[in-house]
């Protein structure tokens, strides 16, 4: 783990792109374990159904177990059985916890939704984010078919059969799982919240275009940044004070100048660390574009003093050579 | 380990008796010079013979290699169905067959590709357990069978007959996926436990006569239909888009098979488990 020079939150910004600062700070993302599973169904529409519902209440594992998203829609030929689906990726915090969350999510939210089946998408040949556990997919959906189900191999692949009342939910045994990256984020400070989330959507919508990557908060953007701890005992997280514009003269840690107005953040959890820094680029020079004169004022980030997490995107690192950018 | 780690074996002279191959596995010659390969002993019923004495062996001559330059291949040139227990318990790498085999062709191989140009003889891909069989001619009876006795037949792997097949094909087969571009005789796929049986052509009598689970796959309804399957349902298109599209490097008529021309599915045998389908394409 390379030793970083101590957190520099309050330096002066020294980058710029379109009046927008950047700031000289580094967001700290954490290890965790992730898979991408395949939804197919008899129409697109069905399989966004079956992962909107899968993807549902997934934006912090902190209370929902897992943080999941949907990557992309997959075309018939990307699929393993030529019709129409979804990628979603999901990340938790262990090995078990996905394990988990992915038997209770696919159980309740695609082997119940029409004509769905469904398949890992980790391909362990390419994958570039090392390779983790085999997490149970079918093999504990299996028993929903009280002894009616059927397992077959097809090529080195194990499927399941599993009678429904609409004909067969097929899925795969079992699902390939990497460790990944979670938590990159940015911190978008804007003059008001209309600039601000007009800055963070765009932001989103590029991140969205890049692959192995989910924004897991609501449209991708949370306003309740948190900071680590509380006054209260048992509270282990709490709101994120030096960003909060109406504590700006209030609070002692309070990072705000007068003119920022809104503040929102957008977290991002990614296969690996190159996929993350990839995304926080697209979105750095997404929300620039709208720069000082669209009132898109600061970019910044969250850490924790670089001691918790062994990632480390740097801000100025993930700008530099961006159109514009000038120190 | 560059290109071209092949050996072949031509036949000088057929010995007279029969000849137990399993000794001749890729992987274990490519280890070996060749003068080594010649002095291999290899059991022939109450007699012996060394390599050397059936054999012509020559390295690196440059034969076309069917997985890459890499997988080290051997070349048996001339074998005829004396040649028993090709290809036995194979672990890898590529073993060409120019000529016919005798007997358990490939039992129990885990790994690697063998190629027969010929025929085979019986007990082909005997308790296979994976790697990748293919007998361009035809094969005698207990094709991915199990030895008398044994509770399990083929476990893993493909197996390809271009020709016909004799009596048991796939008798207690479990795993992996047999097909035929022939016919079958008779008692195709019976006791199959599980596993993907095809055949193209015509069947025997007693087709999946106690199939517990598993498919069979036909191109056209058996002249015998067995009395133990009923009509077998609806709604295995998935299942069925996802076997075709694992057909398309396999033989035809297979591989000519639509994911959208659903098959007539029939399940059973009803005589036992029950859970084996026999889908009637085309």
């Amino acid at each position: 783990m390379p030793t970083d020079p101590p957190p520099t939150m309050n330096a002066p910004a020294t980058l710029a792109i379109n009046g927008t600062a950047i700031d000289a700070t580094f967001a700290e993302a954490f290890p965790m374990k992730a898979t991408r599973l395949l939804i197919t169904a008899h129409t697109p529409v069905w399989a966004m159904h079956a992962a909107n519902s899968l993807t549902g209440f997934a934006t912090s594992v902190i209370g929902c177990g897992c943080e999941a998203g949907i990557e992309r829609m997959l075309t018939p030929d990307e699929t393993p059985d030529g019709r129409p689906g979804v990628a979603v990726l999901l990340f938790a915090v262990s090995s078990k916890e996905l394990a988990k969350q992915i038997g209770r999510r696919v159980g309740q939210c695609v082997l119940t939704c029409p004509s769905t089946a469904v398949y890992g998408g980790i391909d362990a040949a390419t994958s570039r984010a090392p390779l983790s556990d085999r997490a149970p997919l079918g093999s504990g959906l299996r028993f929903f078919g009280d002894g009616w189900q059927i397992a077959k191999m097809i090529g080195d692949t194990r499927y399941w059969r599993v009678p429904v009342m609409d004909g067969e939910f097929v899925c795969e045994d079992t699902a390939a799982t990497v460790k990944a990256v979670g938590g990159g984020n940015l911190l978008l400070l804007a003059r008001d919240l209309d600039a601000a989330l007009a800055a963070t959507e765009a932001a989103v919508a590029a991140m969205r275009r890049l692959p192995n990557v989910i924004m897991p908060f609501p449209g991708g953007i949370v306003r309740s940044g948190s900071k680590v701890g509380s006054k209260y005992a048992g509270a282990t997280a709490s709101t994120n004070d030096a960003f909060c514009p109406s504590l700006i003269g209030l609070s002692p840690r309070s990072e705000l100048s007068a003119e920022v107005g809104c503040v929102l953040e957008i977290v991002i959890d990614g296969l690996t660390d190159a996929d993350v820094g990839a995304a926080m680029t697209a979105g750095i020079a997404a929300a620039c574009e709208f720069g000082r004169a669209g009132g898109m004022l600061r970019i910044s980030a969250g850490n924790y003093g670089g001691k918790l997490g062994p990632y480390h995107f740097h801000l100025h690192e993930l700008a530099a050579g961006l159109d514009g950018s000038r120190a | 380990m560059s290109m071209s780690m092949s050996t072949t074996l031509r036949v000088k002279t057929a010995p007279g008796f029969r000849v137990d191959a399993a000794a001749l596995r890729p992987l274990a010659l490519a280890a070996m010079s060749a003068a080594e390969i010649e002095r291999i002993v290899l059991p022939a019923g109450n007699e012996r013979c060394r390599v050397g004495d059936v054999f012509d062996v020559r390295r690196g001559d440059g034969a076309a290699t069917l997985a890459g330059d890499d997988t080290p291949t051997l070349v048996i040139d001339g074998a005829a169905q004396w040649l028993d227990r090709v290809g036995a318990e194979m672990d890898g790498g590529c073993l060409v067959i120019h000529g016919s085999t005798g007997d358990h062709s490939g039992f129990r191989m885990s790994s690697g590709v063998l190629e027969i140009d010929g025929d085979a003889g019986h007990f082909t891909g005997c308790e296979m357990r994976g790697g990748r069989l293919t007998v361009r001619g035809n094969s005698g009876d207990f094709v991915a069978g199990a030895l008398t006795g044994d509770m399990e037949g083929m476990t893993g792997g493909t197996l390809t007959i271009h020709g016909n097949a004799g009596a048991r094909l796939a008798d207690r087969m479990r795993r992996g996926l047999v097909l035929v571009g022939g016919d079958a005789g008779d008692f195709a796929a019976s006791r199959l436990v599980a596993g993907t049986v095809g055949v193209a052509g015509e069947l025997g009598a007693h087709c999946a006569y106690g199939m517990r689970r598993g498919t069979l796959l036909l191109a056209r309804r058996p002249a015998h239909w067995p009395a133990t399957f009923t009509g077998g349902g609806q709604g295995f298109d998935v299942f069925w888009s996802l076997l075709v599209r694992s057909f398309a490097a396999e033989i035809a008529p297979f591989s000519q098979w639509r994911t959208d021309r659903l098959p007539a599915r029939y399940t059973g045998d009803l005589a036992v488990d029950g859970r084996g389908e026999i889908l009637i394409a085309g």
